[in-house]
């Protein structure tokens, strides 16, 4: 057998606070499709990023061909034929399609210092005739759709000779005939002797083009596994982890009472359909589904973030409609995806933090006593075991696990009544984990309603008293607590295999 | 970015949006003092406003660079009135007109230059810096002429403003090549293209492997070039360095972008449309004059011009 | 006593302040040595009384640009507000009316601000640039080359007046700067206010109306301008076309130098206050000494730049 044509061993990326990537090794063949897999965080754009040459590595070795090569930019990428086309595209949206694809490879025209336009976009039409892309070479890349802006990406790659192409989630936005022109086209590649690293969630396509699978969760490289006698349940254990500890299992004494958030036929323009849902207090409702099914979208809709194009939200049988300062009045209350990112003002203080959204509830005088409020958020830093040396400490410099107490504690001053819990373990250790799950026991015990988004198996099996599954925007199904297995969510969630 | 002489991907598209908003405001301006006034559209007048916007678009076609990087220049009026008196205080000094030319846009140069390198290598909004630029150079000028106006200039400088060449007044034909130069700068140059790249994707451009902070860079340079050119022009209309010759054009200029369709983002920028901009911007301002209305007023109505550019823009959109 | 050290030394804030006061003393000694003209108390007075009416005026901008935001037409807003209460006074008479004109005018030019802001979603920057000139515009207008004057002596008290022996502005300035401190420390919109110039994703997730706190900076920026021109009107006693036309660049200079960040959610009134007396010192420095007043401008300039750059130096410092 011949050698890998790109060889990456132990390759680590560290950013500040965080180890991006964990000495991961990946190889690809000439010819071969090589299936990437993992979660959010996992670090597959890091390793993508770091393939490109727009991240450098802190540790490791790229070998070529046999021989060790280094990547320091991107032009060095470009010279070993590694194009990588990324979910976001790299488009300069108001160029056309041909300066799109020559995007700092431009043609010099006769006069020196000017384009050979009418070269450029003579090679363009060679490419784009050979991905059938019946478009006009002139076109503006921003009035084309995705699936379109997607081929553009493939025949910029293409014009590159590239010998390597990483590929992240080309299929996402494509409808299916696009999808099986997309195939049609990797094939043809393949036989053409690319190697292609393809990166993606639905279990069909990695079984149906895959030639190897690599899993990678929280930068480590988990394994390695073959289309030909794995299983999606097995992949899924693989991304996601382990039976998890059950130390923090619960003990379900609370008695559901009233329904507290009903949602109906609810659709958004961020892409979900027909959205069901309705989560009684004292009850743990979880959400399931893989990556990319629409859940963080469903809650988005639901708190009022992005907008609602039909259907209803029902709070206590009362519509919630508007911005999300109206929702939280109402008693929802929202822990988001990225805590960093919509969870935190990472410049302010713990105690500011902490005490935010609670505000205009404490002191409904709108005059703000110090004293009061130190004293409501050092309680609520004990409470939650926030390890911090000072309540005035910025937010950015606590821990993940001591972060996400924050903007869980955020919401236990609002009287809220309604939870929305969207991946809360994600990226925490084990003994904090625990704790916010006791956290959440005791909100519904209390009474409370929460609605859990996560990617766990084990978390949603284990936790909630029934569930929901999503799947490419909708709900596919509902499973109580008696059917509550982690094979039926895992069967509900997958595109028909 | 939007050149229509390259041939468009055109399907059935609605008339009103093929027509540029522009070209509505300008055509819209014409008829309007056509009728308010009986001198507007004599042969003088039109040779006025045309003399008038020379300058303008000068500074108004880096403008529209500029923006189309999203940023801003708001030091250039300050630039222009600078480099103006730079070059008259040259002139008082030597009568050596090529010299001055040559120091004056070298100042220019300098403080784009130096514009520029704050901006992309110290990270700092572009509003920011060329604000203080702006305060910088109001001074400078204030400083150089000690508050009053250089007069002693020469005669030869004067010819640039009011000479003509084949009946046309000269002032028209530094227009044209202005234009001509950015044209060819924005449309058939990788820096163009990169112009358009780093408002449009910087991440790409990065990503392509270009030098993207020499090029961002360099739209400052290209500002303050233009200035320092412009500034021998209006020198020469003044016949003499007035330090505050120029102060606020900047608004004119910006104003004249955005009704031409440069919008802020992305890198959405339309050369021709910010020519058409200037030209409705003069006629508003020579249109104004001939009624009786005041400078002040005139900078009014350009405002709520520019605020009818935008609604129309956001109402286009959502059609 | 104790907690004051605590607070102090875990407060980054405190520290910023103690710093910049420093700068305060260290200019003032600085002064002293270089020419006698300075430690007099008619200069000392002066120097009081022209940093508090640059710190009025500055004092809603912070809000402003705690949100990361700006408003480049505070200046442009006292003058309109100025002339309009100047001719309100002159063709009425009445001093009441003239406030009243004044206040509204530079509210109402906040709320203006605010709608461009919130409702057309224009960059704040050019919806206040904008309006700086359409504002100019209009003053011009209706000013008409003219120059009122000669207002009232109850009216000129607020800006001429002493009150046991010190400048009537300065009790002003006092009276903004616990009021100023008291809205945002003290009062939730202000720390909704932070919140939304950290990070206006969290805030709205949290649950707060940034729209409407966006259009109250906006609203209270006018209004503190509108305010401060009355002052500045008393003190003048006449108004013209073109005043507060070179205010703008030291009012942002002074929110600047005060530790207000352009990137948000850090910064303080008492901050401004204290950027105020140090470009005023440095101004009424450059006077005493008889450097050409030309260079005002520059160094405001050179000063605007070198603030921003410190403070995303020391932002990047604290994030690694």
């Amino acid at each position: 057998m011949t050698q890998p044509i790109l060889e990456l061993r132990s390759i680590s990326k560290f950013f500040p606070g965080i180890k991006a990537l964990d000495q991961v090794s990946f190889d690809v063949f000439s010819g071969e499709v090589h299936m990437l897999l993992g979660e959010n965080g996992a670090g597959k754009s890091t390793l993508m990023k770091v393939l490109c040459g727009a991240y450098q590595a802190d540790a490791g070795e790229i070998y070529y061909q046999g021989q060790p090569v280094k990547i320091t930019n991107p032009s060095d990428a470009r010279a070993l034929g590694i194009a990588v086309i990324f979910q976001e595209f790299s488009l300069v949206p108001y160029l056309n399609i041909a300066q799109n694809i020559f995007l700092g490879r431009e043609y010099s025209g006769k006069i020196p210092g000017t384009i050979d336009h009418a070269r450029m976009h003579a090679e363009a039409r060679h490419w784009l005739d050979v991905l059938s892309l019946n478009i006009d070479t002139h076109t503006l890349v921003h009035t084309l759709g995705v699936a379109q802006q997607q081929m553009v990406e493939i025949a910029k790659a293409l014009s590159q000779n590239a010998k390597i192409l990483v590929m992240d989630e080309p299929t996402a936005a494509l409808s299916d005939r696009e999808t099986s022109l997309l195939f049609e086209m990797i094939r043809k590649l393949q036989s053409e002797g690319v190697a292609i690293v393809y990166i993606s969630h639905r279990m069909a396509e990695v079984f149906s083009m895959g030639d190897r699978i690599t899993v990678l969760r929280d930068g480590k490289q988990v394994g390695s596994a073959d289309p030909k006698t794995t299983t999606p349940d097995e992949l899924v254990q693989m991304m996601v982890g382990r039976r998890v500890d059950m130390a923090y299992a619960r003990k379900f004494t609370s008695k559901p009472g009233q329904v507290a958030l009903k949602i109906t036929n609810l659709c958004s323009d961020n892409g979900i359909t027909d959205i069901s849902i309705e989560v009684r207090e004292g009850e743990i409702v979880g959400l399931a589904g893989l990556v990319g099914a629409g859940r963080t979208e469903v809650a988005r809709a639901v708190f009022g973030v992005d907008k609602v194009t039909s259907g209803t939200v029902e709070i206590f049988g009362k519509n919630r409609t508007g911005e999300p300062f109206n929702s939280v009045k109402m008693g929802l209350a929202l822990i988001p995806e990225s805590r960093k990112i919509e969870g935190l003002a990472l410049i302010r203080s713990v105690e500011e933090n902490i005490i935010l959204s609670g505000l205009s509830k404490i002191f409904p005088s709108t005059w703000i006593q110090v004293k009061k409020a130190q004293q409501i958020s050092q309680d609520l830093i004990s409470r939650l075991r926030i390890a911090t040396p000072s309540g005035k400490r910025a937010a950015m410099l606590l821990s993940g696990g001591n972060q996400q107490k924050i903007v869980i504690g955020k919401w236990l001053t609002t009287d809220s009544k309604i939870y929305i819990f969207d991946e809360p373990t994600r990226g925490i250790d084990i003994g904090a984990k625990a704790e916010i799950f006791a956290l959440i026991y005791k909100l519904v015990e209390e009474g409370a309603a929460v609605l859990m988004i996560s990617s766990e198996l084990s978390e949603i099996v284990n936790v909630c008293d029934k569930a929901y599954v999503m799947r490419e925007g909708r709900i596919s199904g509902i499973l109580e607590k008696s059917e509550l297995t982690e094979e039926n969510v895992l069967t509900l969630g997958m595109t028909n295999a | 970015m939007r050149d229509l002489t390259l041939p468009q991907n055109s399907t059935v598209a609605n008339l009103m949006q093929r027509i540029p908003g522009v070209a509505i405001m300008l055509i819209i301006c014409i008829l309007g003092f056509a009728l308010l006034s009986p001198d507007f559209l004599s042969m003088r007048n039109i040779a006025n406003v045309g003399v008038q916007s020379a300058i303008l678009l000068m500074i108004s076609l880096p403008m529209t660079l500029v923006i189309m990087t999203e940023g801003i220049d708001m030091s250039i009026g300050a630039v222009l009135t600078f480099c103006g008196v730079v070059a008259a205080y040259v002139l008082g000094q030597t009568h050596n007109l090529p010299i001055a030319i040559v120091i004056a846009v070298g100042v220019g140069l300098v403080i784009g230059l130096m514009n520029g390198a704050i901006i992309v290598y110290a990270n700092m909004p572009p509003f920011v810096v060329t604000l203080g630029t702006l305060g910088i150079c109001q001074s400078l000028a204030l400083i150089l002429t000690d508050g009053q106006s250089l007069t002693d200039v020469g005669d030869s400088i004067g010819l640039a403003y009011n000479g003509h060449l084949l009946g046309i007044p000269l002032p028209i034909y530094f227009a044209l090549i202005s234009y001509l130069v950015s044209y060819v700068l924005l449309y058939h140059t990788r820096f163009g293209t990169y112009v358009c790249a780093i408002g449009g994707n910087r991440d790409a451009l990065k990503l392509a492997g270009v030098r993207v902070n020499l090029h961002h860079v360099a739209v400052y340079a290209f500002s303050g070039v233009m200035a320092g050119v412009a500034s021998i022009l209006l020198t020469a209309r003044m016949s003499a360095g007035h330090p505050t010759a120029a102060i606020g054009m900047e608004f004119d200029a910006i104003a004249a972008v955005i009704v031409g369709g440069t919008s802020f983002e992305k890198g959405n920028g339309w050369l021709f449309g910010t020519f058409l901009g200037v030209l409705t911007v003069g006629v508003l301002r020579n249109g104004l004059n001939l009624v009786g209305v005041q400078s002040s007023v005139q900078v009014a109505s350009i405002g709520l011009l520019v605020l009818v550019a935008l609604l129309l823009d956001s109402l286009k959109s959502k059609a | 006593m104790s907690n004051l050290i605590e607070e102090l030394k875990n407060s980054s804030q405190l520290k910023n302040l103690f710093f910049r006061l420093l700068v305060v003393l260290i200019i003032c000694i600085a002064l002293s040595f270089l020419t006698e003209a300075f430690f007099t108390t008619n200069n000392l007075l002066n120097v009081l009384r022209q940093a508090s009416l640059l710190f009025l005026l500055a004092s809603g901008l912070t809000l402003v640009v705690l949100t990361a935001g700006i408003d480049l037409s505070v200046g442009a807003n006292l003058g309109m507000s100025a002339c309009l209460a100047a001719l309100v006074m002159t063709n009425t008479g009445s001093t009441l009316l003239g406030f009243m004109a004044g206040i509204g005018c530079g509210t109402l030019i906040g709320f203006g601000n605010g709608l461009l802001v919130t409702a057309l979603r224009l960059p704040s920057f050019i919806a206040t640039y904008g309006m700086l000139w359409i504002l100019h515009g209009i003053t011009y207008y209706f000013m008409g080359g003219t120059t009122l004057g000669g207002f009232d002596k109850s009216f000129r008290f607020i800006g001429t007046g002493y009150l046991y022996g010190i400048p009537v502005p300065i009790y002003i300035m006092t009276i903004f700067i616990i009021a100023g401190s008291i809205f945002t420390k003290y009062s939730i919109y202000g720390q909704q206010v932070y919140a939304v110039g950290a990070n206006p994703v969290s805030a709205r997730l949290s649950g707060v109306p940034v729209n409407r706190r966006l259009m109250l900076v906006y609203v209270l920026s006018g209004l503190t301008a509108g305010l401060a021109s009355l002052v500045f009107l008393a003190r003048l006693n006449s108004a013209e076309g073109d005043i507060g036309e070179t205010l703008t660049l030291p009012a942002i200079a002074a929110v600047l130098i005060g530790g207000t960040s352009l990137f948000g959610g850090v910064g303080s009134i008492l901050g401004t206050l204290i950027g105020a007396l140090i470009l005023t010192l440095v101004l009424n420095g450059m006077n005493i000494l008889t450097i050409n007043g030309n260079y005002q401008a520059l160094v405001t300039g050179v000063i605007i730049i070198l603030s921003v750059f410190l403070d995303l130096f020391f932002r990047k410092k604290s994030n690694t």
